[in-house]
């Protein structure tokens, strides 16, 4: 039984074909990384998984649990955490109080929820602006505020969407840094959609490939590389050709 | 024990605030013997009880960020309960009116599942609506008096069972009293779990589902909890009125008044809403005697609170509080 099965999703947007049968697994530990070029249904197979799409059909399953179907709380409450791509620029909380919401997923009172969450903010070193608004923030720390309120949740499985788009190169490193560290530390299993090769390549141990809609190569990072339908996918049918 | 230590815990705000807050309570414990006369009694009870509608709205419309327009449905709900079980049964207020608390709770259960399907201007439509429907029913409803209201039989005074009295006085400290118990209890909720996830919710309602929230179940509670208070003050309005028809307590204006002073005062704040009564209560008791003694002129007041919608809606979305953080975050 694996950690998180993926059995043939469908997910189609009135004719417009997202995700068509896609499936696979992913072992508990594992860093998976999910590419493909824009518009391959990256995140919609994202937001199938932890339910804020239902799949038209397909199934989930979850630590052996069946949770096709479940709404986004619900799989937050299953252990499933996420980031997402375009961070809403918020300006009621502050960054400690949105990672006390996560927090009091799992708790009730507010002196454990408040110890938590500046547990997870020292470990991701964003103790200097915690009492800051998100849209009093740059790009990188908003990721992180993003990564700490999930990561509050105690997710098994933390699903992050381009969460290193429009870093730099240090901020990208540091965030490469960051994942591992969660990975052997934590435990915790990490499925990450990313647009940065480079990225992909060094934090995933595994990497799924996704084109139009269609998984069309999985594999260790260094087999993707070479794979030629990967190629053809990333830079056309004439590049593939002529190599 | 930890929630009323949360609830009498005001240190996170400034020393100025609280120095005020505490004046503002000694001023409101002596009002009633500066010799004022029973007009200005009558505008201080008006403040407090519209002050407690105000953080009752807070809850959801405030804090949630729900723009909710319905509340007089529930003021309406516990007023009716009180007024009808004394007159049929006889029964004594502190047995009524929580009664009518909750009839009012369970009532918004039923009409809150539906209605929290809706977001945005839809669901604020439809919280006209259900509060419309309501008063065209008991409009039209021989059994509850129809549109001609029902009194109440007056008791000897002073009846503590019954709470009549024949002096404001009483009254005055019994919705001060309501007014305090308010206070703490908006003070814990702002501090509670529910308070964080509803304001997230306002900030981001995918990111709060993300994060393990149930976003419905959550604003039906918030929504429960505005409408138990409101029908607090629903049930006190028919003890000091003595009369209750469902124009007076169940009116649109009455909802739209009730959002607009929390609004103006500062939503999702635990002072806004008393600070919004404060401004607003005389003004429309001022607007209400000085426009009605002019023929051609009622109504105008309607325009006044129009006006005043848009003004904070475009200029100041966190209200009179908003503006005094500022003045507070630039003194840093």
């Amino acid at each position: 039984m694996a950690f998180l099965e993926v059995k043939n999703i469908v997910k189609d947007f009135g004719g417009l074909v997202a995700n068509n049968n896609v499936s696979f697994e992913i072992e508990k530990g594992e860093i998976v990384g999910l590419i493909g070029p824009n518009g391959a249904g990256k995140t919609t197979l994202f937001n199938c998984i932890v339910g804020y799409y239902r799949p038209n059909s397909g199934k989930i399953l979850f630590k052996g649990k069946d949770i096709t179907g479940f709404k986004s709380f619900q799989t937050s409450r299953e252990g499933i955490g996420r980031t997402f791509q375009i961070m809403k620029v918020t300006t009621g909380l502050t960054v400690l109080e949105n990672v006390m919401v996560g927090a009091f997923s799992r708790t009730e009172k507010r002196d454990v929820a408040r110890a938590e969450a500046m547990e997870i903010i020292e470990s991701l070193g964003l103790t200097d602006i915690k009492e800051y608004h998100i849209n009093e923030l740059p790009i990188a720390r908003q990721r992180k505020v993003g990564l700490a309120r999930a990561l509050a949740t105690k997710p098994e499985l933390l699903m992050l969407d381009e969460v290193a788009s429009g870093l730099n190169h240090t901020e990208t490193d540091e965030m490469v840094g960051l994942l591992k560290r969660l990975n052997t530390e934590k435990g915790i299993t990490i499925f990450l959609i990313e647009h940065i090769m480079e990225m992909v390549m060094s934090v995933s141990g595994r990497v799924i490939v996704l084109d139009s809609g269609i998984k069309i190569a999985e594999g260790p990072p260094d087999m993707i590389v070479k794979n030629p339908d990967v190629i053809k996918a990333y830079l056309g049918e004439k590049y593939a050709k002529s190599h | 024990m930890e929630k009323l230590k949360d609830a009498l815990d005001f240190s996170d705000f400034s020393k100025t605030e609280r120095v005020c807050f505490y004046i503002f309570t000694v001023f409101l414990l002596v009002f009633p013997w500066l010799g004022v006369g029973s007009f200005v009694k009558t505008v201080m009870i008006q403040f407090m009880l519209f002050s407690l509608f105000g953080m009752g709205w807070n809850t959801i419309g405030g804090y949630g960020g729900q723009v909710e327009l319905g509340k007089a449905q529930y003021v309406g709900i516990g007023a009716y309960t009180v007024a009808l079980m004394m007159v049929w049964w006889k029964v004594p207020f502190w047995i009524s009116m929580p009664i009518g608390v909750l009839i009012a709770l369970g009532y918004s259960f039923i009409i809150g599942y539906p209605l929290f399907r809706l977001k945005g201007h839809y669901f604020a439509i439809a919280t006209i609506c259900t509060s419309l429907v309501l008063k065209d029913i008991f409009d039209n409803w021989n059994l509850v008096g129809a549109a001609k209201g029902i009194e109440l039989p007056i008791h000897e005074h002073p009846d503590f069972l019954y709470m009549q009295f024949k002096s404001d006085t009483y009254y005055y400290y019994f919705i001060m009293g309501l007014f305090y118990i308010a206070i703490f209890y908006m003070n814990w909720f702002r501090k509670s779990k529910l308070g964080y996830q509803l304001r997230m919710i306002k900030d981001d309602e995918d990111a709060a589902e993300s994060l393990g929230i149930d976003i419905r179940w959550c604003k039906i509670k918030a929504y429960s909890i505005a409408s138990a208070f409101v029908a607090v003050g629903g049930g006190f309005m028919a003890v000091y009125n003595l009369y209750i028809d469902p124009a007076s307590v169940m009116e649109l204006s009455l909802s739209i008044k009730i959002a607009l002073m929390a609004m103006l005062g500062g939503a999702a704040s635990l002072w806004g809403p008393i600070i919004g009564a404060a401004f607003l209560v005389p003004l429309d008791r001022f607007l209400g005697s000085w426009l009605g003694g002019h023929k051609g002129l009622t109504g105008i007041d309607f325009m006044i609170y129009a006006m005043l919608i848009m003004i904070v809606s475009a200029y100041q979305p966190k209200g009179i509080w908003g503006i005094i953080e500022q003045f507070r975050k630039r003194g840093r």
